[in-house]
């Protein structure tokens, strides 16, 4: 077999398979109608080539050959990539060809999604023949770009990336930015088309050249010789200090941040400020459990526990009403406290909370401790559904008329605007919390917990303290995000407690990397508030949720924004793993077949 | 070796130290459970006989015979679910946690082919071509996800710290479950029931519906050739040295990967038997089906001791009539639509196994090493 040929099937039978894949689930169609730019490439055309992309890029991959890195020069890369995307565009042709002998609409029968339309959709709204052709074509042209990106320098790769990334971005944030626009005074038409909602060819290339002018004229800027070396020194010591130890630099980026975060929702508009709203919920959910698996490293799976409990209790503190089958009733057990007044009982009830859920696991470790702890988390969402807790929070019910916490002309419900500020004190505070244990002697404790159990117990680290501790945070700063949906929403009902909660905050915390603060929020915007941003994807989320989870464990374990001690405890383990896997198999990896004896 | 403490032993002891009372409260705990137990089965045996309309009265000897039954029945289905995390964990020391969605793909793809046979006939006509076709497709699925489970997810990550594994086995439920909603469509599908399990016979003064006695009896053959595969086949055996100590094994020139493979495959056929099995007992399947009998079948697993195929016939068995007898039990405390919490039930019962005896009923000494 020729060399590119050799490296190109397994990668083109990966990337056809996921073509596939995509299709049968029904993701393809869904995105048909959704245009990114023009009106020739939609969104969905984007996904059914993204793949061959990426297969030419892992195909050109640089190899250990007898001891020698190889890595492709441009021409042979460009062509080893795209052999691999022709012939993953052979395999789905091949794919379209069977689907098309079948009939489309027999295998729809069991593949809801297969459909003469689909077939339709995925051979470019073309005859079978011509969407045959270029298949072949398009995968030939994809993958030679996949490989001809791994073969330029790392110094040009920004260069090249930032035009189709900044498209790309703007593309999938087409409703935040044009709404942005308007909200200006502005009119979003030079840059989204008003009939197909995507980008113009006009606009996005224009965009496109902009940000890459930017990334350019950094570089340059950046390759000056004075420039250079302050730039590598790290902060700016010649740049003087201005003020309290910061540079004039991070001042500037400071009062940036801040401004920005203060105008956000009136910039992105009211609607897509409740998006923003309930991202901050879960990035609350996500801070709470990140002290419970990131810092003290027991894996929770019954965290939504905390989260009906904080907006249970705070429904009842309030006053509020439990739905009944004719009309509204008091509940069994109800105070007409003022919200902020509750707020801190609830606080500290959740923390009581975690020590009684904390304290019969703690005998429990690892995957037991998991299991059980996402069975109590069920017991918890079962209780308040059932009939039995009727009377106290609404059963299947719910609850309404959730009130107080508007503070003057404020009004919580109705003005997602409003909603913002009161859910940013509360992250603010959830965070500035997080960030205070993280290296404070309990965080550090945690952290020895966490790497090893054993020998934190010989260093004199109570680990039952120190473990009942970490449920009690968890817990508390996960109330605060059930006493904000409370609010948020005035009612509530059980069918927002179930286990999905807790799997969607755990996906929160590992995307954006285990003990990471940074990484939470990115994870909570990237999980809970681009489903908001792009609507068409709000069916497909728990099914990305999953393929996150795996992908980052696959392939990230330390996530996207590594927190950077945790990191550096994750390579170690490596290292002392992959020390182990030599000595017990002698230079073999463990994926060989085992010596068969002579 | 002899000196080490297990992990729990140690926590003992810690708990000792830190709280002296700790002890006493979990005994408490205990004491208090059993009470709570005796008092709700007292009171459900003495409620009055005839009762008027709205308020409960006892059930009468047949209902508690068809409770038992049902338990049974879903005690069976339970075992077959079971034997495949227990498998798996003692293999790997791993929690498959996306075992509950091979169970409902197996039964799922099965759907299509049962209702075409449904519709032409051949399910009443020539029933046992039919089923057999049926199981075959199941089992085929069920094999198939099982397998790539483990090549996908698990094997590159066999050396990695544990609670890696089960993070992407959380998201691999997470993925099977949503694929087989976009795959075979969000409603819940009505299964058919073939003619020749319909109806009920009557044995030894139990009226047991067809369908449930077979199930138990596939249950029972099922188990038994299993704990016969394992314990006097070769391939048994190597499975029973992996599972004491892989690199040794290896050493012994067992082919590790291939023994985890069939592992992983024979959890798949025994549970795509049980997704038929389930699918036609309950007349309905969808893509949520998996999780909660996958969440009672690890329960019984435990319950009878992880890593033991008799431990988990015996903990299904007795979590299939935990959850049809216990709310049954819990009648007399007055509880409105008590049949809601059969899965409270079971949870409960799993912390409480986990807590107190997380060895299991019949478990060895190592599965103590949490």
């Amino acid at each position: 077999m020729p060399a590119p040929l050799a490296r190109a099937w397994k990668p083109a039978l990966i990337a056809a398979i996921v073509v596939v894949y995509i299709s049968a689930v029904g993701l393809v169609e869904q995105f048909a109608e959704v245009f990114a730019i023009g009106t020739q490439v939609s969104v969905a055309r984007v996904i059914l080539l993204l793949p061959l992309f990426l297969a030419g890029w892992v195909a050109t991959r640089p190899r250990v050959e007898r001891g020698q890195r190889k890595v492709l020069a441009m021409p042979q890369a460009a062509l080893s990539g795209a052999v691999t995307g022709v012939v993953g565009g052979a395999m789905v042709s091949v794919v379209l060809l069977v689907v098309d002998a079948v009939g489309p609409d027999t295998i729809g029968e069991v593949l809801i999604a297969v459909s003469t339309k689909l077939l339709g959709i995925v051979s470019f709204d073309q005859s079978l023949g011509t969407g045959i052709v270029l298949w072949l074509v398009l995968g030939g042209v994809v993958g030679a770009l996949g490989g001809a990106v791994r073969a330029l320098s790392p110094g040009a790769r920004p260069l090249v990336l930032a035009g189709p990334v900044t498209i790309g971005v703007l593309a999938i944030l087409q409703r935040v930015v044009s709404t942005a626009i308007k909200e200006l005074g502005f009119r979003p038409d030079f840059l989204y088309d008003s009939k197909t909602s995507g980008l113009t060819w006009a606009g996005g290339i224009a965009a496109a050249v902009l940000v890459t002018l930017v990334v350019v004229g950094r570089d340059v800027l950046r390759s000056k010789p004075g420039e250079a070396a302050s730039a590598a020194a790290g902060p700016p010591a010649a740049a003087g200090t201005a003020f309290g130890g910061f540079s004039t630099r991070q001042l500037v980026q400071g009062v940036i941040a801040i401004v920005a975060v203060l105008a956000l929702p009136w910039v992105i508009g009211t609607a897509l400020s409740g998006t923003v709203g309930t991202v901050m919920i879960f990035i609350l959910l996500g801070l709470g459990l990140n002290i419970v698996v990131g810092f003290a490293g027991l894996l929770d799976l019954g965290y939504v526990a905390f989260f009906a409990f904080g907006a249970y209790a705070t429904a009842l503190l309030t006053g509020a009403q439990v739905n009944t089958t004719d009309g509204a009733g008091d509940p069994a057990f109800s105070l007409g406290l003022n919200f902020y007044i509750a707020v801190p009982f609830v606080v500290l009830l959740a923390a009581g909370v975690g020590l009684l859920i904390g304290s019969p696991v703690l005998r429990l470790r690892g995957d037991y401790l998991a299991i059980v702890t996402l069975g109590l988390g069920e017991v918890v969402s079962t209780l308040v559904t059932s009939k039995w807790a009727e009377g106290l929070v609404g059963g299947p019910q719910g609850m309404r008329d959730i009130t107080g916490g508007d503070i003057g002309p404020t009004d919580f419900q109705n003005n997602p605007r409003h909603f913002y500020y009161l859910a940013l004190v509360f992250v603010l505070a959830a965070l500035y919390a997080s960030w205070r244990l993280q290296y404070s002697r309990v965080g550090r404790a945690w952290n020895a917990m966490r790497e090893d159990e054993q020998v934190a117990d010989a260093m004199g680290i109570s680990t039952t303290r120190y473990k009942l501790l970490a449920f009690a945070t968890g817990g508390a700063i996960g109330s605060l995000g059930g006493a904000l949906l409370a609010i948020q929403l005035g009612s509530l009902t059980p069918r927002s407690f179930d286990v999905n909660v807790s799997i969607l905050a755990l996906a929160v915390v590992i995307l954006g990397g285990l003990g990471s603060l940074r990484g939470v929020m990115v994870g909570a915007f990237a999980l809970v508030g681009l489903p908001g941003f792009l609507r068409e994807f709000e069916e497909f989320r728990p099914l990305a949720l999953g393929a996150v989870i795996i992908a980052i464990m696959l392939l990230r374990p330390q996530g996207i924004l590594p927190n950077v001690r945790v990191t550096e405890d994750i390579a170690d383990e490596d290292r002392a793993q992959d020390a182990w896997a030599r000595s017990a198999t002698s230079g073999q990896p463990t994926d060989e077949p085992a010596v068969e004896p002579a | 070796m002899t000196t080490e403490l297990t992990s729990s032993e140690r926590t003992d002891r810690t708990l000792r130290l830190a709280f002296p009372w700790g002890i006493w409260i979990r005994r408490v705990i205990l004491a208090a459970l059993v009470v709570l137990v005796v008092v709700a089965a007292i009171k459900t045996f003495t409620l009055p006989a005839q009762a008027p309309p709205g308020e409960l009265s006892r059930y009468t000897a047949d209902t508690w015979r068809s409770f038992i039954i049902g338990g049974l029945s879903e005690g069976a289905v339970l075992a077959l679910i079971a034997l495949g995390y227990s498998l798996v964990y003692g293999i790997l020391r791993m929690i498959n946690f996306a075992h509950g969605e091979v169970f409902m793909m197996g039964g799922f793809a099965s759907y299509f082919v049962a209702d075409r046979f449904n519709d032409n006939d051949l399910l009443s006509t020539n029933p046992l071509v039919a089923m057999v076709v049926i199981l075959a497709v199941a089992i085929g699925v069920s094999v198939l996800v099982a397998i790539l489970l483990e090549r996908v997810c698990y094997r590159p990550l066999r050396n990695a710290p544990r609670l890696v594994p089960l993070i992407t086995a959380i998201g691999a439920s997470l993925f099977l479950q949503n694929t087989a909603r976009g795959f075979f469509g969000p409603q819940a599908r009505g299964y058919p029931q073939p003619e020749f399990l319909d109806g009920s016979w009557n044995l030894l003064g139990f009226k047991i519906d067809r369908i449930d006695l077979v199930m138990i009896l596939v249950s029972i053959v099922l188990v038994a050739i299993l704990d016969y595969f394992v314990s006097s086949t070769r391939t048994g055996r190597s499975m029973r040295a992996v599972a004491l100590d892989a690199d040794i094994a290896k050493l012994m020139g067992i082919d590790v990967d291939r023994v985890i493979v069939t592992t992983f495959a024979i959890g798949g056929m025994l549970a795509g038997v049980a997704g038929v099995m389930f699918a036609m007992r309950f007349e309905q399947i969808s893509f949520t089906t998996g999780f909660r009998p996958g969440i009672a079948a690890f329960t019984a697993a435990v319950l009878g001791g992880i890593g033991s195929i008799r431990g988990a016939a015996l903990g299904a068995l007795l979590v299939g009539l935990l959850r049809s007898l216990g709310p049954a039990l819990l009648v007399g405390f007055n509880i409105p639509s008590v049949f809601q919490l059969e899965d409270a039930i079971t949870f409960l019962v799993l912390v409480f196994v986990l807590l107190y005896r997380p060895g299991g009923l019949l478990g060895s000494a190592a599965a103590e090493k949490l």
